[in-house]
């Protein structure tokens, strides 16, 4: 089943007097809880159409059916309330809130997305998630004293506290290493798995693409099918 | 509130150096108000000690009381129009004590008078800040214009006029002093102000304003004020200028998981309230301090509510100054920050 559909979608930008297109119309379906990774040379147009569909940014062409609703046509409050409640964000960097705590940071995801949870279930659901991604003994802990791979961690659990129903990942294993990421790329899929999150991430890391249910080439924007 | 308290907590020297501005300026504010205050009291508290009420005086004096006149046609004129109105003269002048000691004082004679202490001939009621040049009660003090010497009844609170301790002088003195038995002013207290033909009308704030001394200290001194409230308005924005810029990647990251920008302003109002109030709770309280250490040659005054309202009046600076520039919040891209890196 489709979650979120796309269509022809566009984006072209502007420098001075010149303009570069940079999407030039791509279409794609994500399923509910698939992993689907897009790959392909820098400057191909992958992070571009990831934070496009994530209501980042705006296309300038196409459209994007999310759960039947046009997020082209909708106003900038309207995709904010979607981001908040219903998707979720990986980075390239943790990009932690510097003067939150770990389980404030969790906390803080919580508030945003307006859940009408009880004390004792937010409680429970950041034991639950500081477990999983372990780090409950750094629950007191600010961004500035842990590791990149803690770090990470904590924006993946920051990204599905909430139970979203699409997590965007933008090159969410390029700046740690090796065994470090495939630390992350487990706890990303079995966290996303669990609760049938689709995830579209963006990655040159070859090794993340075995954890994709499909891997999507992109080139000169423009999606390059085999064959 | 709470991630606003806990943004502070964890950058602490940032915000207590804001604190820090704030608290200096609005001390430094509060100090020259509250000497603007203690000067312009010091000038005009026989007149400032009054109730409200209108001044008359002859339009032909063009707004100088000194050349007002009010004869006793006139007097009894006015006096069928308010049988509250009080009639006084203000001269400057000076007397000497039995050491030969001239001390500058400023003559006034009233008649109808609820207001001032009533004085026999003969008889003079000084200003108490006399008393520190070495006058006492029952001392005998003379004038050039007079042929006899006055005797100093007692003394009087706060009646001080251009600076210099008044002396309430019997009007038949005053009289024979300066060779007028006609009155300066009318004064009508209340609301009730009946125009009157060949007469200007003046409240006690517009009548403090036509005595030339009086104005032009007044007016320097507010203008200090004025630009200090300015500048401290401009460093507010400054100071969270540069705050938020530092903030461009947090806001940015903030927006993208969908914290609202409303929240993201009240986040900064809530910091700039804390930080402002904290200060200006300790500026009052240093300033009333220096109210009372101030030496007496030093005229100090502040009332709370006068701070009160200054630190209102800095809340609202505070708030414009941090509103202002904190609409760069509103135009930080979520992309922004995602490309800039961060912790």
């Amino acid at each position: 089943m489709s979650l979120l559909t796309i269509n022809g979608l566009e984006k072209t930008f502007k420098h001075g007097s010149t303009e570069e297109k940079i999407l030039k119309g791509i279409d794609l379906d994500l399923s509910k809880g698939d992993m689907t990774a897009l790959v392909g040379a820098s400057g191909s147009g992958k992070s571009t159409l990831l934070t496009i569909a994530a209501g980042l940014q705006e296309a300038t062409g196409g459209e994007i059916i999310f759960d039947s609703e046009n997020l082209t046509a909708l106003d900038d409050e309207q995709v904010r309330e979607i981001r908040a409640k219903r998707f979720g964000f990986v980075f390239q960097q943790a990009h932690l809130v510097p003067f939150l705590t770990v389980q404030e940071q969790l906390e803080l995801m919580l508030d945003t997305a307006e859940l009408k949870w009880s004390k004792e279930e937010r409680r429970q659901e950041i034991e639950d998630i500081l477990e999983k991604v372990e780090m409950q003994h750094h629950r007191d802990s600010y961004p500035d004293s842990l590791s990149g791979g803690e770090k990470q961690r904590v924006a993946i659990a920051r990204a599905v506290i909430h139970q979203p129903e699409i997590l965007f990942a933008d090159e969410p294993t390029a700046s740690l290493d090796s065994k470090r990421s495939k630390e992350v790329m487990r706890l990303l899929t079995s966290l996303t798995k669990e609760s049938s999150i689709t995830v579209l991430m963006v990655t040159h890391d070859e090794s993340a693409l075995e954890y994709a249910d499909y891997t999507v080439q992109m080139k000169d924007g423009l999606i390059e099918y085999p064959g | 509130m709470k991630m606003a308290w806990q943004e502070i907590m964890k950058s602490k020297t940032r915000y207590l150096i804001l604190g820090a501005i704030i608290f200096l300026i609005s001390l430094l504010t509060m100090i020259i108000s509250g000497l603007a205050n203690g000067l312009s009291y010091d000038n005009a508290s026989l007149i400032k000690e009054l109730p409200a009420g209108t001044f008359y005086m002859e339009e032909e004096a063009e707004g100088q009381y000194n050349f007002s006149s009010l004869d006793g046609e006139t007097m009894e004129e006015v006096e069928t129009v308010s049988s509250e109105v009080m009639f006084l003269s203000i001269q400057m002048g000076e007397i000497e004590d039995a050491d030969e000691k001239r001390h500058s004082v400023a003559f006034v004679s009233t008649a109808n008078n609820d207001y001032f202490p009533s004085i026999e001939t003969g008889g003079l009621v000084l200003d108490a800040s006399i008393m520190e040049e070495g006058i006492t009660a029952g001392d005998g003090v003379t004038n050039g214009m007079l042929d006899h010497s006055l005797t100093v009844d007692e003394f009087v609170e706060h009646q001080k006029f251009s600076h210099a301790p008044v002396a309430f002088i019997n009007h038949d003195d005053f009289q024979r002093m300066y060779s007028t038995d006609d009155f300066q002013l009318a004064f009508i207290p209340g609301d009730e102000a009946p125009h009157m033909d060949g007469y200007n009308q003046f409240t006690n704030d517009e009548f403090l304003d036509t005595l030339p001394s009086y104005s032009a200290e007044q007016l320097s001194l507010n203008m200090i004020v004025v630009f200090l409230f300015v500048i401290s308005g401009m460093l507010f924005g400054i100071f969270f200028y540069m705050i938020n810029v530092q903030k461009i990647a947090t806001y940015g990251i903030l927006k993208a998981v969908g914290v609202k920008t409303s929240k993201l302003f009240k986040m900064m109002w809530v910091q700039m309230f804390i930080i402002t109030v904290i200060a200006l709770l300790l500026s009052v309280a240093i300033s009333q301090l220096v109210g009372i250490v101030m030496p007496e040659g030093m005229p100090f005054l502040l009332t709370i509510d006068s701070a009160s309202m200054m630190s209102l009046v800095f809340l609202v600076i505070g708030f414009i100054g941090s509103t202002a520039s904190g609409i760069q919040i509103s135009k930080v891209e979520p992309m922004q920050a995602i490309n800039q890196g961060g912790i």
